[in-house]
C-alpha cells in the first residue's frame, strides 16, 4: 500500500479534529489566513520545519542571538558615547555601521555556515541520516533543507540587527545603496559558505576526519570573515567611493553574482550527490552544472572582451577554464564506468541523443571526453574572438599571434596531461580499486612531475644558475606557456607541434578506451514501475512523456 | 497470511574486503508473515537487513520488496517498507509529536492524512500521553515504541525490525511482542531479528538461522527440527527397577545419552514416531513399569544451538 493511498489506510479511521484542533479562530478572515498559512506550511521542506523547531529550542541559537543583541546594544551605547557631542550635528552613520557590520558578520559568516556543516555531519554521526535517507526525501531535498535552515538563521540575525542598521542611516553619512550593498553581499557570502560547509560535511563519515575537517573549516571561515570584514569596513569608512556610479562596476558585480549562484548550486549538487544512494546517477547533474558555468564564463568574457578591448582578456579567457577543467576532469575521470540498471533506464536513446548526451553519462571515458570537448569549445571561442578582432581591425586586435600559440598550447597541455592521467588510472584499475581521490592525486602528480623533471634534468646538465628555456622543457607546461605568452616560443617552433600531436594521439587513444562506455544502451524500465508510478500519481502519466527531444517514444 | 512473497532475497552477497558478511542468502517471506531472523553476533543479520532497507547495496544478488528491486527501485521499496534499526536515531530538542510529525512529512504525508497517521501511530504505540515529552527524557522502552511508531508512520506493508526487544524489561518485551503480532494480523509482513529466542519462537511464523553470512536453515521451528535433527528427546517415568531399565535401554543401538533422575529417565532416540511407539511396546513387553512416556519438545534455543556452530568471522 502506498503512503498516499489515504482511503485504504487504517489511519483513515482517526478524526483529525480531535488530534490537533489548535486554537479555533472564529472570524472567517482569520480562518482563511490560517488555512493559507497551513497550506504554505505543508509545502515547506520537512527538514526546514524540523530544524526551525529544533533551532528555537537549541542553546546555540539562544546564546548566539542573545550575544548578537547584547553586542548591538553595547555598540549603540559605546558608539554614541564616542561620537558625542558631534553626534548631534556631524554625520556618524559610517562609524556606527562599521561596528554593526563587524557584529553581524561573525554569526552570519562563521556561525551559520559552521552550523550548516555540523547539522549535516551530526545527522551522519548520530545515524539519523540513515533514517532520513529511507524516507521519501531526496538527497537534494535533505541538502536544500539544511541550507534553508541556515538561511532562516541568517534572516533572524539580520532582523535582530536591522533596527541598529536603520539607526545608522538616521545618523547620516551613509546612503541606502551602501547599506544594501553590504548586507546583500554578506548574505550571498554566507549562503556560499554554508553550501561549502554542507559539502565538507559529506566528505567523510570517519569521526577523526570529521574532527579535522571541522577545525579546518572553522579556521577557513574565520580567515574569510576577517578579510571580508576588513574589506567592507574600509569601503564603509572610505568617503570617496565612486564605484557605485560606474556601469562596469555593476557589470562586474553581476558577473560575480552569477559566479556565486552557480557555485552555490554546484556545491548543493555535490553534497546531494555525495549522500545519494549508491545506484543513483551522481554525475550527470554535475556535468550539466559544469556546462552552465562554462557558458556563463564564456558569456561574461565575451562581454568584457568587447567592452574593455584588452589583449590580456584573451589570456584570462582560456587560463581560468584550463585550470577549472583540469580540476573538474581529474575528478570526473575517477568515476567508475559501471552503470547501474537504474541509471541505464534513463540513458539517451536515439542516435542524435546518444551522440550529444552520452558524454553526460557517468564514467571516466565520458568524463575525459566531456572535459576535452568543453575546453576545446573555450579554445575555439577564444581563437574566434581574437581572430575576429585581428582580421576585422578592431581596436581590441592583439597585433601579433602570441596569444594564439598560448591559447592552443594551454588547451593541448590539458588534453595531454589529463589523457595520460586517465591511461595511468586505467592501468591502475587492472590492479585494484581506484578512487576519485587517487585519480585526482595521480593527475596532480603528473602535472608536478611534468614541471619538475625537466627543470632538475636541465639544471643537472647545465647548472642551476645558467638554466634557460630549451626543448627539454617541453613537458614543463608552466614555463612553456609563459614563454608562449611572452612570444619567445617562435625559436622553438617544434615544441608546439610536438605538444599538439601528442595531445591528439593521447586523445584518440583515450577515445578508443572509452568505447565500452559509449556502447551502453538504455534498459527497458520494468512494466511494474510506470504502473506503480501511475497508482501513486495518477495525474502525472510519465509513460507517454518524452524525457527529452532526443528521446524516442518506445524503449529499445 | 497469503502465499504471495513480499520479501524475496535472491542469492544475496555482501563482501567487505575479504570478509563475506552475507554469502549467498536466499529466502522468501510471505505477506502477513512474521519471519524471525536469528544468528550469533556478526552473522550478517544487520547487513542483510540494511540491504533490504535500501541502506546498502549487495555485492551480488538482489532483494525484492513487493516485486521491486532494492538496487534499481529503492524509492519504491522505501515507500513500502518501514525500518527500525538497532539504534534509536533520535534528535535533540524535539518532542515525540514533533519527531513523528517530521518523519510523516518526510514520507510525504500532508494535512489531515498526516494528522491521522500521527494519531493512529501514537495510539497504537501508546505514546498519546507522552506527545509533548522531549525525546531525551524517554525511557528505553518508550524510545523503542517511538521508533516503531516512526517505522510505521507511512503505513508500510513491510516492517524490518532489527533487535527491537534488546535491552527492554519483560513488560516492554511482552507489549512489543503483542504489537508485532497485531501488525501481522493486519496484514503487515514483518522481518524481525532478535537474540531473545523465546520471544521469537512465540511471535514468528517461520525463522531463518544465519551464521557466518550463510543461511543454515529456514522454516518453522518444527520443520527445522525435523530437517536438521534426526533424533528426539524422550522422557520416561519408571515406577520400579529404574537401573535395570536404564541398562536395557543402554544396550539398544538407537538410544543415546541416557540420564537417570530418580524415577525419570531421559534419552535421545534416533528414529521416526512409529519406532518410538515400537520402543514403548517393547518396554511394556519386557514388563517394565512405565508410568509415563513422551517426547520432549525442543525449544528454538535447542534448535539454534544445534544448527549453529558458534563460529564468528
Amino acid at each position: 500500500m502506498s503512503a498516499t493511498d489515504a482511503s485504504a489506510s487504517p489511519f483513515a479511521t482517526g478524526d483529525p479534529s480531535k488530534i490537533d484542533a489548535g486554537v479555533a479562530l472564529k472570524h472567517p478572515v482569520w480562518q482563511a489566513i490560517e488555512r493559507a498559512i497551513e497550506r504554505g506550511g505543508e509545502r515547506l521542506n520537512p527538514i526546514l520545519v524540523k530544524e526551525a523547531r529544533q533551532a528555537l529550542k537549541s542553546k546555540q541559537f539562544v546564546i548566539t542571538f542573545t550575544l548578537l543583541l547584547l553586542a548591538g546594544w553595547v555598540w549603540s551605547m559605546l558608539g554614541v558615547a564616542l561620537l558625542s557631542p558631534g553626534v548631534y550635528y556631524a554625520p556618524g552613520g559610517r562609524f556606527m555601521l562599521s561596528g554593526y557590520f563587524i557584529i553581524l558578520t561573525i554569526p552570519v559568516l562563521v556561525i551559520v555556515p559552521f552550523s550548516a556543516f555540523r547539522s549535516l555531519a551530526a545527522e551522519r554521526e548520530d545515524g539519523t541520516f540513515e533514517l532520513l535517507s529511507i524516507t521519501a526525501l531526496s538527497s537534494r531535498q535533505i541538502v536544500t533543507g539544511k541550507l534553508g535552515s541556515a538561511m532562516l538563521q541568517m534572516l533572524v540575525y539580520y532582523s535582530a540587527l536591522s533596527p541598529c542598521i536603520a539607526f545608522t542611516y538616521l545618523l547620516r553619512g551613509v546612503d541606502i545603496v551602501t547599506i544594501v550593498f553590504l548586507l546583500f553581499w554578506t548574505l550571498v557570502a554566507s549562503v556560499l559558505l554554508s553550501t561549502i560547509g554542507l559539502v565538507v560535511a559529506t566528505v567523510t563519515r570517519a569521526r577523526h576526519w570529521q574532527v579535522l575537517l571541522s577545525v579546518l573549516l572553522l579556521v577557513m571561515l574565520c580567515i574569510v570573515t576577517f578579510i571580508w570584514t576588513m574589506s567592507f569596513v574600509s569601503l564603509i569608512t572610505d568617503t570617496q567611493v565612486t564605484a557605485f556610479d560606474d556601469v562596469d562596476f555593476w557589470l562586474a558585480m553581476a558577473a560575480i553574482m552569477t559566479f556565486c549562484i552557480s557555485h552555490a548550486v554546484m556545491f548543493v549538487l555535490i553534497a546531494a550527490a555525495q549522500i545519494s544512494f549508491a545506484s543513483d546517477n551522481r554525475s550527470t547533474k554535475l556535468r550539466v552544472m559544469l556546462l552552465v558555468q562554462q557558458t556563463l564564463w564564456l558569456g561574461w568574457m565575451m562581454l568584457f572582451w568587447i567592452r574593455f578591448e584588452d589583449k590580456t582578456i584573451l589570456y584570462f579567457f582560456v587560463s581560468v577554464p584550463a585550470v577549472y577543467w583540469t580540476l573538474a576532469g581529474a575528478c570526473l575521470m575517477g568515476e567508475a564506468a559501471i552503470l547501474s540498471p537504474r541509471v541505464k533506464r534513463s540513458l539517451p536513446q536515439s542516435f542524435l541523443g546518444r551522440m550529444c548526451f552520452t558524454w553526460f553519462n557517468p564514467g571516466s571515458g565520458t568524463g575525459y571526453t566531456f572535459t576535452v570537448a568543453n575546453l576545446l569549445t573555450v579554445g575555439i571561442v577564444t581563437v574566434a574572438a581574437g581572430l575576429t578582432a585581428e582580421l576585422g581591425g578592431f581596436a581590441a586586435a592583439p597585433g601579433n599571434l602570441d596569444w594564439l600559440v598560448f591559447v592552443t598550447l594551454a588547451v593541448a597541455y590539458v588534453v595531454l596531461y589529463l589523457g595520460i592521467g586517465r591511461l595511468v588510472v586505467l592501468l591502475l584499475r587492472q590492479l585494484g580499486r581506484v578512487t576519485m581521490l587517487l585519480t585526482f592525486l595521480v593527475n596532480l602528480f603528473l602535472a608536478v612531475v611534468g614541471v619538475a623533471m625537466p627543470l632538475f634534468f636541465q639544471a643537472w646538465l647545465e647548472g642551476y644558475s645558467r638554466i634557460s628555456y630549451s626543448i627539454v622543457q617541453m613537458t614543463n607546461w608552466a614555463w612553456t606557456l609563459e614563454e608562449a605568452a611572452d612570444g619567445n616560443l617562435l625559436s622553438f617552433s617544434l615544441v608546439p607541434i610536438i605538444i599538439y600531436c601528442s595531445a591528439g594521439v593521447v586523445f584518440l587513444l583515450n577515445l578508443l578506451f572509452a568505447i565500452y562506455e559509449v556502447e551502453q544502451v538504455r534498459l527497458v524500465t520494468p512494466e511494474r514501475v510506470p504502473r506503480d508510478e501511475h497508482e501513486i500519481h495518477p495525474r502525472n502519466d510519465d509513460s507517454r512523456r518524452r524525457a527529452s527531444p532526443w528521446d524516442e517514444p518506445m524503449a529499445t | 497470511m497469503s502465499d504471495r512473497p513480499v520479501i524475496d532475497m535472491r542469492r544475496l552477497h555482501r563482501f567487505f574486503g575479504s570478509t563475506r558478511a552475507v554469502n549467498d542468502i536466499s529466502f522468501e517471506v510471505m505477506q502477513g508473515e512474521v519471519f524471525g531472523y536469528i544468528g550469533p553476533n556478526g552473522a550478517g543479520k544487520t547487513t542483510s537487513m540494511r540491504i533490504l532497507a535500501t541502506l546498502d547495496i549487495p555485492t551480488y544478488g538482489d532483494a525484492l520488496v513487493d516485486g521491486f528491486s532494492v538496487i534499481n527501485d529503492p524509492d519504491r521499496v522505501r515507500r513500502r517498507l518501514g525500518f527500525m534499526p538497532d539504534y534509536f536515531g533520535t534528535y535533540a530538542d524535539v518532542n515525540c509529536r514533533e519527531y513523528l510529525d517530521f518523519f510523516a512529512r518526510a514520507y510525504g504525508l500532508r494535512g489531515n492524512e498526516r494528522r491521522r497517521a500521527l494519531g493512529h501511530v501514537m495510539g497504537f504505540t501508546k505514546l498519546d500521553g507522552l506527545a509533548e515529552k522531549p525525546i531525551r527524557g524517554l525511557s528505553k522502552g518508550m524510545k523503542q515504541r517511538l521508533c516503531l511508531g516512526r517505522a510505521m508512520i507511512h503505513d508500510p506493508s513491510v516492517l524490518i525490525l532489527d533487535e527491537p526487544a534488546a535491552g527492554l524489561d519483560p513488560r516492554a518485551r511482552i507489549e512489543l511482542r503483542q504489537m508485532i503480532r497485531e501488525l501481522a494480523d493486519k496484514g503487515k509482513t514483518i522481518l524481525v531479528s532478535s537474540h531473545i529466542l523465546t520471544e521469537l519462537a512465540e511471535m514468528c511464523d517461520r525463522v531463518g538461522i544465519i551464521e557466518r553470512g550463510e543461511l543454515l536453515a529456514v522454516g518453522t521451528v518444527a520443520e527445522i527440527q525435523r530437517g536438521q535433527i534426526t533424533h528426539c528427546q524422550i522422557k520416561a517415568r519408571i515406577i520400579e527397577n529404574v537401573p535395570a531399565v536404564a541398562a536395557w535401554l543402554g544396550e539398544r543401538s538407537d538410544i543415546e545419552n541416557i540420564r537417570v533422575d530418580g524415577q525419570l529417565i531421559r534419552f535421545s532416540h534416533v528414529g521416526e514416531t512409529g519406532e518410538q511407539a515400537k520402543l514403548l511396546r517393547e518396554m511394556i513387553l519386557a514388563e517394565f513399569a512405565v508410568a509415563e512416556f513422551g517426547i520432549e519438545q525442543r525449544s528454538l534455543e535447542d534448535v539454534f544451538m544445534h544448527v549453529t556452530r558458534g563460529v564468528v568471522q
